[in-house]
């Protein structure tokens, strides 16, 4: 049984090194992804990817179980996320000349896949900052409503209308193919 | 939220490309990670090494300062009797100046009484008495002995023909001791004569033979013996008249 994510932080602030090392394969590629999404180009997202982790790492001693390590983690990535946003427009990472891996058996089909995920990705840069923001927490961290509020620190009305919007725009641009 | 998650949105976001962080990030962030648990057990160990090198040191030194006392105070056991002689004269030295109720002492004139004194100078000494040199001795012996030399100092021949005169009328107590005043003045020891070890001039001859003679009546004869013994190491050509060398013998 894998251990919490709280437990393992709460280790990491008494010393142990390991586990903020399984903390942190635990939740790489996901915050990855939300940051990498989230801004213009790859290297500022990974500028913002490591300053995040440096800010989980330097208040490890001050890290208190009040929420789920996961909500804490992002709600350091939504801070930076919105530093950054004030200095500049958002826009998600150029995805060209990534390849879609899905990868479906019949040609048509697969160019089919490839139009609509095309609108998809499309969409997604175009939703507005908070709502894909709201999405991004919800689809690549796994966080409820509530968690997303806390999160990026509104309420819970708010936070549920952004994720509805988004995910409605989402459909809409699958659908639309 | 389960209510809000659709499964087509969802399946179409698992789509895009599957964004990794590169090898070399995570290696900076790992390691990072990694110093921040480590070096507050370093500085800790640090610390306490450096507390641990101090305490050394504090004893090193400690044992160190130690060790050098013993030579000095193997030195001041070595010089231990030089050391009290010193203590005695300053002590005798120190001393007020007691009422001036001595008897008379008798001339030097006897040569009696000089040449013990004067046989005692010539005999080596032990110890660290102070004594003066034996010419020192000798010329006072010398001076004592024959008033009428011319070649002696007129002042030990009138000193001698006052004394006589005065026996005769038999003068009072006062009167002796200005007598002997007059003649420890004359017979005091030359600066040579001064102990080495006493830096401080030693007690007058009369102040110091009426203390010995007060620790002899008071029954302190131990004491009163050593004290005899110092003052005839530092005036060893001293006249003590009957009177006195009764009370300071014990006769």
């Amino acid at each position: 049984m894998q251990a919490a994510d709280e437990e393992l932080m709460l280790a990491y602030r008494a010393g142990d090194a390991a586990a903020f090392e399984t903390l942190y394969r635990r939740y790489r590629s996901p915050l990855y992804r939300f940051v990498l999404r989230s801004v213009k180009n790859r290297a500022l997202g990974e500028e913002l990817f490591q300053e995040i982790w440096m800010r989980v790492i330097e208040a490890r001693a001050r890290y208190a179980p009040q929420a789920k390590f996961t909500t804490w983690l992002y709600t350091i990535a939504h801070n930076y996320l919105v530093d950054h946003w004030r200095k500049r427009g958002l826009s998600l990472v150029a995805l060209e000349g990534d390849e879609h891996e899905g990868g479906a058996p019949d040609p048509a089909d697969h160019a089919q896949a490839r139009e609509s995920l095309a609108r998809f990705a499309a969409a997604l840069e175009a939703l507005p900052p908070l709502q894909r923001e709201a999405f991004l927490l919800h689809e690549e961290g796994g966080l409820s409503v509530t968690e997303i509020a806390a999160a990026t620190g509104t309420h819970g009305e708010a936070a549920k209308s952004r994720l509805r919007y988004a995910m409605a725009k989402l459909k809409a641009a699958i659908d639309d193919g | 939220m389960a209510e809000e998650r659709d499964a087509k949105v969802s399946q179409h976001y698992r789509g895009l490309q599957a964004l990794e962080p590169p090898p070399e990030l995570d290696q900076t962030i790992v390691a990072a990670s990694r110093r921040v648990v480590s070096s507050p057990g370093r500085h800790r160990w640090y610390y306490s090494l450096a507390a641990a090198a101090v305490l050394v040191f504090a004893v090193a030194l400690t044992l160190h300062i130690e060790r050098e006392r013993p030579d000095a105070e193997g030195l001041s056991q070595a010089a231990a009797p030089q050391l009290r002689l010193e203590r005695e004269l300053r002590g005798v030295i120190k001393q007020p100046a007691e009422s001036e109720s001595k008897p008379a002492a008798q001339q030097q004139s006897k040569p009696d009484e000089v040449r013990p004194g004067i046989a005692r100078d010539a005999e080596p000494r032990s110890g660290f008495a102070p004594e003066p040199p034996a010419s020192a001795a000798d010329a006072l012996a010398a001076a004592a002995a024959a008033p009428q030399q011319e070649p002696a100092p007129a002042a030990p021949a009138v000193a001698a023909r006052r004394l006589a005169e005065r026996r005769k009328s038999e003068a009072p107590p006062q009167m002796q001791l200005r007598r002997e005043e007059t003649l420890a003045r004359q017979y005091a020891p030359a600066p040579a004569a001064v102990p080495i070890l006493a830096p401080a001039a030693p007690e007058r001859p009369e102040r110091w033979l009426e203390r010995i003679a007060e620790l002899r009546s008071r029954g302190k004869h131990a004491e009163a013996d050593k004290e005899l013994v110092e003052f005839r190491r530092v005036y060893p050509s001293y006249p003590l008249s009957e009177v006195m060398r009764e009370r300071v013998e014990g006769r």
